[in-house]
């Protein structure tokens, strides 16, 4: 069961979040929030989302497992603005979900979670490496870098006290670095992985609207982003597989 | 082959791209396979084969079609046939002849330097066999994408999971997959846009039909529909000669089908083929899941034993969202 008001710009920001990476998921319902967390079909990448009731004007839910079109419902939210408010409503036995808003009402065919990938369990990585940066600057990094290269280096230099991308073209190079002054907060253990920018852009769109983002880096390890939404009562996780460095 | 029903089909199909096609999609392995074996082929009717002479055409068809799809945002589930129904052998005999006279005929026109009839007799004395089945699958597995083994039929069984949900549609050139009751038949999907019919290439593009929306326009039911079927031929009996698909939904609207039947056919018990359209042999033991190709073991399999380019296999692979050097999160989970 799950019967839900939210201000339509909240759950459209969860959406996008999960659409950056799939374009289905099992939405699990629980009595004090709504959880998900998928990978994509290359098993590349994985999205952890967590929106709390807080984050809703009213919901009341039990627990329950729904297999949610990602990508039809990124095009229904995309019709709604900002303070709009968007009702809920799970109806069980139809197998459908019900979208109000603003005099409209959508029922969405739900898919057959069995046919949708199984959650991944939490992996379970070390990442001592850890820089806190603003969202916009980190988006920012990204689309500079996607301007010569398909990939990118993430990376913590514990001696120059600095966390750096740096992308490398056929012919070109960028590097970014940034000290303590210009990061939210930085544990400096040495680290270095490369990354897919295909992957990157999109998350980074996401990313950008986040004031804080955590960033958990290894040596050649996975990369993990961490970030509030919904004002604080969502988090949202992403986890990125590395590439290998040379050939 | 399949049912005789095209003509009053026609109106009801909604001709569509492929971009417009989205959700899982059941495909009548045999079929397809049928269908790449048949087409994919060198101009004189050779299939593609590797260097021990292995026919390698079905695994060509699965690789690019399959990455094809994806791309697409179609989730392919193939159903294999299982144990054919009795009532079949006689269709499955003459299959059997015409593929035997077909492969003679092949090699009479190479060798008279009629390249136009080679294919043409090539094409049709197509087989899928064993070997075949088992690479298709030893392929699939490695791609990631599931398969079912249907106790019976497998247009029955895709006509089944559609039935429940557990897949959007099923793809099939036979119309029987309407008979099985599926909600939603897609044709023309397996092959590529451009295909040889009669000699011929033309461009195809996949078509929808409904069942709903046929039997409403049609104005029967599904045991009508049926009753339509074994008027006209079905792969279970020939049914009554001289009667088309129009004939028959002439008689079968005015009540006549069990006359016609008693009449033309005295000895045609339909009984038990309208029994088995209408519930035939299928299983819920299936699980549908989707995953990340085995990049090395497809590569492995088809350039290492099937003499593929290992470029294109990484095209198509790329095109199933593996980029070379990625790695998956298989690892850290």
């Amino acid at each position: 069961m799950l019967k839900a008001t939210i201000d339509a710009e909240i759950f459209r920001e969860s959406i996008d979040a999960i659409a950056a990476l799939v374009t289905e998921c099992r939405l699990h319902t629980e009595e004090d929030m709504l959880v998900t967390r998928a990978v994509d079909t290359a098993n590349v990448a994985m999205v952890s989302l967590e929106l709390k009731s807080t984050a809703f004007d009213a919901y009341s839910a039990t627990a329950g497992e729904l297999g949610l079109d990602i990508a039809k419902m990124k095009n229904i939210l995309g019709m709604m603005g900002r303070g709009d408010a968007l009702t809920l409503n799970l109806l069980d036995e139809e197998r459908k979900l019900e979208l109000a808003f603003k005099g409209y009402k959508y029922s969405i065919t739900l898919l057959d979670a069995s046919t949708i990938r199984k959650d991944p369990s939490p992996p379970t990585i070390e990442l001592p490496g850890k820089a806190v940066i603003s969202g916009s600057a980190l988006n920012n990094a990204i689309k500079a870098a996607a301007v010569i290269s398909d990939k990118i280096a993430l990376g913590i230099d514990p001696d120059a006290m600095t966390f750096y991308m740096e992308a490398e073209g056929d012919t070109d190079h960028i590097k970014l670095a940034l000290g303590e002054d210009e990061l939210v907060a930085l544990n400096p253990v040495g680290a270095r992985s490369l990354f897919s920018l295909d992957y990157l852009k999109d998350m980074g769109k996401v990313m950008a609207k986040a004031d804080e983002v955590e960033v958990n880096l290894g040596v050649d390890h996975p990369v993990k982003f961490a970030f509030d939404i919904a004002d604080g009562n969502g988090r949202v996780e992403y986890l990125l597989a590395p590439r290998i460095e040379a050939d | 082959m399949g049912v005789a029903l095209r003509d009053i089909i026609a109106d009801c199909k909604e001709t569509l791209d492929l971009d417009a096609l989205k959700g899982v999609a059941a495909i009548d392995a045999h079929n397809a396979l049928y269908q790449f074996l048949s087409i994919i082929r060198q101009p004189d009717g050779t299939p593609l084969m590797n260097a021990e002479g292995q026919v390698t055409s079905h695994l060509t068809g699965i690789l690019f079609r399959t990455a094809n799809f994806v791309e697409k945002g179609i989730k392919p589930v193939y159903i294999f046939d299982g144990t054919p129904p009795t009532f079949k052998q006689e269709t499955l005999d003459q299959r059997r002849e015409v593929r035997t006279r077909a492969g003679n005929a092949w090699k009479e026109a190479l060798a008279v330097g009629d390249i136009a009839e080679a294919y043409k007799q090539a094409s049709a004395s197509a087989r899928v066999d064993a070997y075949v089945i088992e690479t298709a699958q030893e392929l699939l597995g490695l791609l990631g994408i599931p398969w079912v083994q249907a106790p019976s039929e497998g247009e029955a069984q895709a006509a089944h999971m559609a039935g429940k949900g557990s897949v959007q549609f099923a793809v099939s050139q036979d119309y029987d997959s309407l008979l099985f009751g599926s909600p939603v038949l897609v044709r023309n999907l397996t092959v590529s846009g451009r295909r040889r019919v009669r000699g011929r290439t033309i461009t195809v593009s996949p078509e929808r039909i409904v069942l709903a929306n046929l039997l409403d326009y049609l104005g029967v039911s599904r045991e009508e529909l049926i009753e339509i079927a074994l008027l006209t031929g079905t792969d279970y009996h020939p049914g009554v000669r001289g009667v088309g698909a129009k004939t028959a939904l002439k008689l079968v609207r005015n009540g006549e089908f069990e006359s016609t039947v008693a009449e033309k056919l005295p000895d045609f018990d339909p009984a038990s083929i309208r029994e088995f359209f209408l519930a035939p042999p299928v299983t819920d033991d299936y699980n549908l899941s989707w995953s990340a190709p085995d990049t090395d073991g497809v590569v492995a399999m088809l350039s290492g034993r099937f003499d593929f380019s290992p470029e294109r296999v990484e095209g198509a692979l790329e095109k199933l969202s593996v980029k070379a050097k990625q790695q998956t999160l298989d690892q850290w989970f």
